[in-house]
């Protein structure tokens, strides 16, 4: 009886590790829904027609050089950050590519990179949570076990930056320090090295992550940024569940 | 509580137990990842006291001017002289056929050697391997899928992947990779190679990697090489990894 | 007539200067994304590679020439994911291609959209996820 109700009590506690914790499972590969939001003629331009006329003589890809100025739900900037923002869409109405770091195959950074144009990887494991783009096979990761940035870390900003998270219930919080401040908040919008991110990720329902992202910047912004994005999860059964690697410098002309 | 509900508890508990593989997800850095080369150490180490570094390698002589080492893969005469070529290259100087000096990824089987380091996420469905050196990332699928003929069809860098496990040991087989990387050093191959791995942790800190790579057109029997790496912890203060972003040293991108 | 070297080295710089860069990796900002135009021509090569696919057909001008265009497409993982293969289009095929125009007048432009001559449309993109 004693050798029956220790193996009961044993086959429970396995049962009940296996079981699911509140913790979600954010692992696998997603699309974003309308990364840069919907742009006149975009999904005429982009999707696949089978008949009817070609695409509408309107973009066939975001008009990213600011000649229609800022849109509302754009961040809000200093009249500092303005200027150089202004400096910046001069050169890319005129067609330079200087002030895309995407374009010389760099990673966009955080938070720009949560845009995640062409695709989305989670891997998730106890302590670290990472989040890879297709775009420029770019990679960020988020420490879950607590732990903070060393003096070494703060001192050296990268494109992803620094992320710890830690969940609350169904939702994952990350703060993300350390950021290089050459990269763009969304768009060509610059930011200072004060700028740090705050997100709330979570599962909105089975198949759809949700990213509520706020940027506070005190030197660039008159207030904090707040934007959401939306993905859907790939299934093996749609066939979309494998991302396909980027390597950009391989267009980068003769590299000597 | 009846003899059979006991005897299916106990039954489930060890199938449970039995099947869980071993979680290799870390951050590792590779031992001794280009061999032993002479002067290496000593030229490497910190030497706070004591003379310079030795006037021999202060990193791996990797032109080919002193011929093939017998542990390297045995070329067939076309892929010899493929080889031969390259090496008049390099030691002329040229980055031309060095894909890594291009920020491009080292491809299967080159990036296991981790030479900065090695980042592995493993879930139950997928672990994926990450190198340090150019943020080149590999995925092995370990849901039981097979290559579509469209990922056939479109060779990449680190090929397609997909793995079992045997007991402890994680079994891989990449096919689909591109013909224009090098299998390790400068050692070109053909579009009709594969890599083999069994994967396995020989102590918890400590993982190996038996590599095996086959490619009938250009090696004249398939090659074999074992990569160790040793896991790093929180403690030491080097499990954390940090970003590349090599286009930032190419020169102007306009 | 002979020219003198300054105008033949000014010559010979102006050309090079004028000359593109092989595969420049630009942004959109290159192109008039606002704007899509259409040409006709015949396949001279196709070219599945990282990070941009290529297509460079060569266009009757209408003047009884043949121009050069190079346009370029979205990534092979995208147009992969959108019908493409490496081997969806070969030399010699006559496609129609809507496309962004270059800013700097060049014969090049950013895909919208290729019609294979059987009626076959290759877009851009794949569908927009919802």
């Amino acid at each position: 009886m004693k050798l029956q109700n220790t193996l009961l009590g044993l086959i429970a506690g396995v049962v009940m590790l296996q079981a699911q914790s509140a913790t979600p499972d954010f692992s696998g590969v997603y699309y974003p829904i309308a990364p840069f939001g919907r742009f006149a003629g975009g999904p005429a331009a982009g999707a696949s027609q089978r008949q009817g006329p070609p695409p509408k003589p309107t973009a066939s890809a975001p008009l990213s050089d600011g000649s229609r100025g800022r849109s509302p739900d754009a961040p809000s900037l200093t009249p500092e950050y303005m200027a150089k923002w202004e400096a910046i869409s001069k050169t890319r109405i005129a067609g330079s590519s200087e002030y895309d770091l995407t374009a010389k195959c760099l990673p966009p950074g955080m938070p720009a990179m949560m845009n995640m144009a062409y695709g989305m990887e989670v891997m998730q494991n106890k302590d670290k949570i990472t989040f890879f783009s297709e775009l420029n096979d770019a990679l960020r990761r988020v420490y879950l076990d607590g732990r903070k940035p060393s003096q070494k870390v703060l001192d050296d900003p990268t494109y992803a930056g620094y992320s710890m998270g830690h969940w609350e219930g169904d939702t994952l919080v990350v703060e993300t320090v350390a950021l290089r401040d050459n990269t763009f908040i969304e768009g060509f919008t610059p930011h200072s090295d004060q700028m740090t991110v705050h997100e709330r990720i979570r599962l909105k329902e089975p198949g759809l992550l949700e990213d509520r992202i706020t940027v506070t910047d005190p030197k660039a912004l008159t207030k904090p940024w707040e934007s959401t994005k939306t993905y859907r999860k790939a299934t093996r059964e749609k066939e979309n569940d494998e991302l396909r690697e980027f390597a950009c410098p391989e267009g980068l002309g003769e590299a000597k | 509580m009846n003899a059979t509900a006991l005897v299916l508890g106990l039954a489930t508990a060890a199938v449970l137990c039995a099947q869980t593989p071993p979680d290799f997800s870390g951050v590792y850095y590779p031992i001794a990842p280009f061999g032993r080369f002479v002067g290496g150490p000593a030229a490497g180490a910190s030497q706070r006291q004591g003379p310079p570094p030795k006037p021999t390698a202060s990193a791996p002589l990797a032109d080919g001017s002193r011929g093939r080492r017998p542990d390297e893969p045995s070329l067939t005469t076309e892929y010899m002289a493929k080889w031969q070529m390259i090496s008049k290259t390099l030691i002329a100087g040229s980055s031309e056929f060095d894909p890594t000096a291009k920020c491009l990824p080292p491809g299967m089987p080159a990036m296991m050697s981790m030479f900065y380091g090695m980042e592995v996420m493993q879930n139950k469905g997928k672990i994926t391997f990450f190198s340090e050196l150019n943020d080149a990332l590999r995925r092995v699928y370990l849901d039981g899928r097979k290559p579509a003929q469209k990922v056939l069809d479109d060779p990449t860098y680190a090929g397609y992947s997909t793995g079992h496990w045997e007991g402890d040991t994680l079994v891989v087989d990449t096919v689909a990779i591109r013909d224009d990387t090098f299998i390790e050093g400068f050692t070109p191959h053909s579009g009709e190679m594969t890599v083999q791995e069994r994967i396995r942790l020989l102590s918890p800190g400590l993982m190996e990697d038996k590599i095996t790579v086959t490619d009938p057109k250009a090696l004249t029997k398939p090659w074999e090489t074992v990569k160790t790496y040793r896991r790093a912890t929180r403690e030491s203060g080097t499990d954390e990894l940090r970003e590349f972003a090599c286009p930032e040293g190419l020169s102007e991108a306009k | 007539m002979r020219i003198g070297w300054t105008a033949c080295s000014a010559l010979l710089g102006a050309a090079l200067f004028l000359t593109p860069l092989a595969e420049a990796h630009h942004s959109n900002s290159a192109f008039y994304v606002d704007k899509v135009i259409t040409i006709k021509g015949v396949v001279k090569e196709f070219r599945w590679s990282n990070p941009h696919v290529w297509i460079i057909l060569a266009v009757d001008d209408g003047k009884g020439n043949k121009v050069d265009w190079k346009v370029e497409g979205r990534p092979p993982g995208i147009l992969g994911r959108a019908g493409w293969t490496p081997k969806i289009l070969q030399p010699g095929e006559t496609i129609t291609v809507d496309l962004s125009p270059a800013k700097d007048a060049s014969a090049s432009g950013l895909i919208a959209r290729v019609t294979k001559a059987d009626g076959t449309i290759l877009s851009n993109a794949p569908p927009p996820t919802e």
